[in-house]
């Protein structure tokens, strides 16, 4: 860690992403009068919430140095089963249900990594793996079922015009904000990620803080699953990606995690800097389909900002 | 002692005694599956995954990460079905040179600006993702006939050059990393990289050829992908990330480096070409190969960690 007159460097990562983020939209704003409004804005938001949910759960998992490779899956296992019991209408049961599917998968997750010690990348891709094969196995590989009204009226509606979604997502940020800050848990979840064997000598009980995280995983990819399910209404299979069921959000949730200035390593970071990382990228690719530019160009440009930042956090010895 | 050599020789070889049981049981089961025709076409769809898992098992040996590998076999499918109008060999010349330099970034990145390989090649694999389909925005292009046939060459319909690839791979890959040099001083790394540096191993110089081999070989899966599937496609490689990754944790290759070998990559490739058919032949969903695919990971790497820690107990 490098400290400039008494100055730690790393408390400057969010600052130069909100400022990152200020240059970029007045820019932007500039070139494009219809940028800066406040609908666009909100759209931007609104756009990037399931990401924005499921990148804080990756946040989670990788402050306490594991990785969990099976987010996506669990996100689209969700939007699947949700549709399947929302046929007949009903809403709450089935959400419930959901969350708890979630939140199940996660501890296995969780269990076979702190109990039979099985490293936690080989885990999550083989639960990746396995719900992918699950996920074909019931639909057969198209969608079926569709949202119940309540839930679609939740993921569409506002509150004083502001998305409903968006405001479970910023809340979501907070409330894992101050866990990680304020509570015993947040410690120990950073604890985890310096270092395993100093928290397993201050006595840690490691195994149940790493359950807990990746229960908590689960679950916020439940619920952001949920909420797209309400959003799109059926679940249209957009899962179909060549390298297993909900690999690209995965991938683009830890690209999120990394932007924001959490280090890939864990110990360090937070939720609150994901939230500007997921803001950032939102923001840029908004700028590139203004410009008229494709989703190939998204893509690569999400792989540049990944390389530069961390390149930049390398050279500041960020990382 | 004589326990204690039985018990290396499964630990060493148990891989290919999974793989044995799964084709004999598959052959008892289906007489469908103990044809020719369906083992020739395991050793085909056998082939990339090895390809791709050849590198990926130098990169894990030397705890890291590779997630490019299947954005680069995608790139080389797109770049063939675009240049190979000018000729095969041009063709191939460029899709060698760009995984070179592809390899050498990668691995300038982890070694030199010390960025984790994880996060490195993942803002690799986005790059490259976007340049595959600014190439190649949808599936298509042109793989001449001369270059499918050569690379597929059947004799009495065996898949011969396939075949010989794998025979090639393996060679290569077991020779290089328990015979040479680099090999030998890939599992110091993995050991240990500060005792390799301290006992004179150039760490970095080491690394960077290591994603050089990775991405290298994953260049050549995707030209083999390319005959197979005879056009280009910007995702064509994308399975193959997840799938090489599977090949080397199933093949008894530890995630945390220095520990494993090419073979067990092998005999995990052919298990998991397998997996589909057998499952075909049984009248079962395709589908469901994903789900023994899993299980058979979480299995055997939890088999596998048992083995090592009871031998480590003692």
């Amino acid at each position: 860690m490098k400290r400039i007159g008494g100055f730690q460097l790393s408390a400057t990562q969010p600052l130069i992403l909100v400022l990152a983020l200020i240059v970029i939209s007045a820019i932007a704003g500039f070139i494009t009068p219809g940028f800066l409004t406040f609908f666009h804005l909100k759209m931007i938001l609104y756009c990037n919430t399931m990401l924005g949910i499921l990148a804080l759960a990756q946040t989670l998992v990788i402050l306490s140095g594991g990785i969990d490779l099976s987010i996506g899956a669990i996100y689209w296992i969700t939007v699947m089963v949700g549709a399947l019991l929302m046929v007949d209408g009903r809403f709450i049961l089935p959400s419930i249900v959901c969350i708890i599917v979630g939140a199940a998968i996660g501890t296995i997750n969780g269990l076979g990594i702190s109990r039979l010690k099985i490293p936690h990348v080989v885990m999550t891709l083989a639960m990746m793996i396995i719900l992918t094969g699950t996920l074909y196995v019931t639909t057969g590989g198209g969608g079926r079922g569709r949202a119940a009204q309540e839930l679609i009226s939740l993921s569409t509606g506002r509150i004083f015009g502001f998305p409903i979604i968006t405001l479970v997502w910023i809340s979501l940020t907070v409330l894992f904000y101050v866990i990680l800050k304020v509570t015993a848990f947040g410690w120990k979840v950073r604890a985890l990620g310096s270092s395993l064997s100093a928290s397993h000598c201050s006595g840690i009980s490691i195994w149940k803080v790493q359950v807990l995280v990746y229960m908590i995983s689960g679950t916020l990819a439940a619920v952001a699953g949920l909420l797209y399910l309400g959003w799109a209404r059926t679940p249209y299979p957009t899962f179909q990606s060549g390298a297993g069921v909900g690999a690209n959000i995965m991938l683009e949730s830890i690209a999120a995690v990394i932007i924001g200035g959490t280090l890939f390593l864990g110990g360090r970071g937070g939720v609150e800097r994901t939230f500007l990382g997921v803001l950032v990228l939102a923001v840029l690719f908004s700028i590139l389909s203004m410009a008229g530019l494709g989703v190939e160009w998204q893509i690569m440009l999400n792989g540049i900002i990944i390389l530069a930042i961390v390149g930049v956090h390398s050279r500041i010895g960020l990382q | 002692m004589r326990n204690k050599r039985l018990k290396k020789i499964i630990f060493d070889w148990y891989i290919y005694i999974v793989l044995v049981i799964f084709w004999i049981a598959s052959s008892a089961a289906s007489p469908f599956f103990r044809t020719t025709s369906t083992f020739s076409t395991i050793l085909v769809s056998a082939v990339p995954i090895a390809l791709v898992g050849l590198g990926q098992t130098f990169v894990v040996l030397s705890r890291g990460f590779d997630l490019s590998v299947g954005a680069v076999a995608s790139l080389a499918t797109a770049i063939a079905s675009v240049t190979m109008i000018w000729g095969i060999g041009p063709s191939i010349g460029s899709i060698i040179l760009i995984s070179l330099v592809i390899g050498a970034i990668n691995g300038f990145g982890v070694s030199k600006l010390k960025i984790d390989s994880f996060i490195m090649t993942l803002g690799m694999m986005f790059f490259l993702t976007g340049v595959s389909l600014l190439i190649r925005p949808s599936p298509g292009g042109f793989i001449p006939t001369n270059f499918k046939k050569i690379l597929l060459y059947h004799v009495a319909n065996l898949p011969l050059v396939p075949f010989l690839i794998l025979v090639l791979a393996a060679t290569v890959g077991i020779l290089v990393l328990q015979k040479r040099r680099f090999g030998r001083e890939i599992y110091a790394i993995g050991g240990d990289p500060e005792s390799a540096k301290m006992s004179g191993v150039n760490v970095d110089r080491t690394r960077i050829k290591v994603f050089i081999v990775s991405a290298l070989s994953a260049a050549m899966a995707g030209l083999f992908i390319s005959a197979r599937i005879g056009s280009g496609n910007a995702e064509a490689g994308a399975p193959y990330l997840f799938d090489s990754f599977t090949a080397v944790f199933m093949g008894g290759t530890l995630v945390t480096g220095g520990v494993g070998c090419y073979r067990g990559t092998v005999a995990s490739a052919l298990i998991i070409a397998s997996i589909g058919h057998i499952l075909q032949f049984l009248g079962i969903t395709i589908w469901y190969h994903f789900i023994v695919k899993g299980l058979l990971l979480a299995g055997v790497a939890g088999i596998q960690l048992l083995i090592v820690g009871s031998e480590r107990a003692e």
